[in-house]
């Protein structure tokens, strides 16, 4: 049965894990210094340090990329306004062409209609990092086509 | 880490008829880097499920990452001097140094995995952001890895009682179904803890909305891997006795089983906070019950290892 033989445990608290029978004997190769590692923490260290050393080396390389590149922004209209129940909806995607991040990018659409009406409408983007696109839409009520739709970013923060 | 998916089978197999000559071979060191993992999410899945992480890991400079990287190294180093994630207990200074690589590692992947697994880091993610995000949620992945002998070995004074001498006359079908009762007790309770906490947060909904449908398999498949990992792959706890005890139930009912409970109390917990209401649409019950299970399936095994 599995119960636990209280007189090994004062001088062996690996055995907490688990009491197996094995785990009798294996506390003392445990505790004892061990002369070598076997070859699978070889493998497991060497694997490891590898992974950290890319994680370093991408890291700085980001950084020497990207530091002096602050942000700049491309806006475009992706595709053609689709009309639900009577509003035109403007899809549009803006893209971070910088390197570095920006914060509460602020999108702005107006429409000049013919005849002299206007509408607006106003997007915030929380964060947009190096080279990022993120994508929203603008409601109109009135048809884009049918006057000149202005998209572009109108400000920004830096984190 | 597929490797390690891969021979998972044989060593959790192989575990159950001891053989000391395999004390420090393959197996073990497949049992000590999954223990590390098992800890490392544990350890780092609230924090996971904190929207400032994100972005603060985003916007965060190269230099402050390097610098991040070398104070988590510090502590895990720290850590690993007294816990670690291997069962030695005796350390040449060296051999501390080169446990604290793996562990942050260690940490760095499974950080990259649950990030990978809750989307947010994703094909469209820019390098920048994808660096900061994994460096930041690395933290806490890397400190659970060097924790992960500690926080899962179970105390040995905190046994529970067995009324052996009567199991051998009773039926065995209701001692195991009474087991089965304290297991899932266990995993209710697990669960609660872990996810309590995240349960009334934005978090849940903002990561259920960003998933595209048929990845709340993925997290699934997720949630039931490493509740199998941290309870029956690992080594933690008794096996031994697991084995008798839950004779009612195999390792994989044992996980389904867990898992359900896992995602009932966290339908609950959705309730509670109102996060879940009658007249939210369907596909929002499921995305969220099961983004919110994912962390209340790991408590819940952990809560089966540690109650």
């Amino acid at each position: 049965m599995s119960q636990n033989n209280p007189a090994d445990s004062p001088t062996d608290p690996s055995a907490a894990s688990q009491n197996n029978s094995e785990e009798v004997k294996t506390p003392k190769t445990l505790l004892e210094p061990r002369t070598e590692r076997s070859l699978a923490e070889w493998v497991t260290f060497t694997i490891a340090a590898l992974i950290l050393s890319t994680l370093i080396g991408l890291i700085i390389y980001d950084w020497q990329a990207n530091q002096n590149r602050p942000p700049a922004f491309q806006v475009e209209v992706t595709e053609s306004a689709r009309i639900t129940d009577g509003r035109y909806y403007v899809p549009f995607s803006v893209r971070n062409t910088g390197g570095r991040i920006a914060r509460t990018v602020q999108v702005t659409a107006e429409l000049l209609l013919s005849d002299g009406e206007s509408e607006s409408g106003e997007q915030q983007i929380d964060f947009l990092s190096g080279n990022e696109r993120k994508s929203g839409s603008f409601v109109f009520a009135h048809n884009p086509q049918e006057g000149e739709l202005l998209i572009r970013v109108a400000s920004y923060g830096l984190p | 880490m597929s490797e390690h998916q891969e021979t998972l089978s044989s060593t959790s197999a192989s575990d159950l008829t001891p053989s000391a000559g395999a004390t420090y071979g393959w197996g073990q060191e497949l049992q000590d880097l999954l223990r590390g993992s098992a800890g490392s999410f544990l350890f780092g899945i609230p924090l996971l499920y904190t929207v400032e992480v994100w972005s603060i890991g985003s916007s965060a400079s190269g230099p402050m990452l390097l610098a991040i990287l070398g104070v988590t190294f510090v502590m895990v180093w720290l850590l690993t001097q007294t816990e670690g994630f291997r069962r030695t207990l005796s350390l040449r200074p060296a051999e501390a140094l080169m446990e604290s690589v793996e562990a942050l590692s260690l940490g760095m992947v499974c950080a990259a995995i649950a990030l990978i697994i809750l989307r947010r880091i994703n094909l469209d993610t820019p390098f920048t952001e994808t660096l900061g995000k994994l460096v930041f949620e690395g933290v806490p992945f890397s400190l659970g890895v060097a924790l992960a002998r500690s926080t899962l070995s179970q105390p040995r004074q905190r046994d529970r009682r067995h009324v052996n001498s009567s199991r051998r006359f009773a039926a065995p079908d209701l001692f195991n179904l009474q087991d089965t009762l304290i297991d899932l007790d266990a995993t209710l309770i697990g669960a609660i803890i872990i996810a309590f906490s995240i349960a009334p947060t934005e978090e849940v909904r903002l990561l259920s909305a960003s998933l595209p449908p048929l990845w709340l398999l993925i997290v699934m498949a997720a949630s039931l891997f490493s509740s199998y990992i941290i309870v029956f792959a690992s080594g933690f706890g008794d096996r031994t006795e697991r084995q008798q005890r839950g004779l009612l139930l195999s390792p994989v009912t044992e996980t389904l089983m867990a898992y359900i409970v896992a995602l009932a109390a966290s339908v609950m917990m959705l309730i509670f906070f109102q996060q879940l209401s009658p007249s939210d649409p369907w596909q929002e019950w499921v995305g969220d019950a099961i983004v919110l299970t994912f962390p209340a399936t790991i408590g819940g095994a952990a809560g089966r290892i540690l109650i």
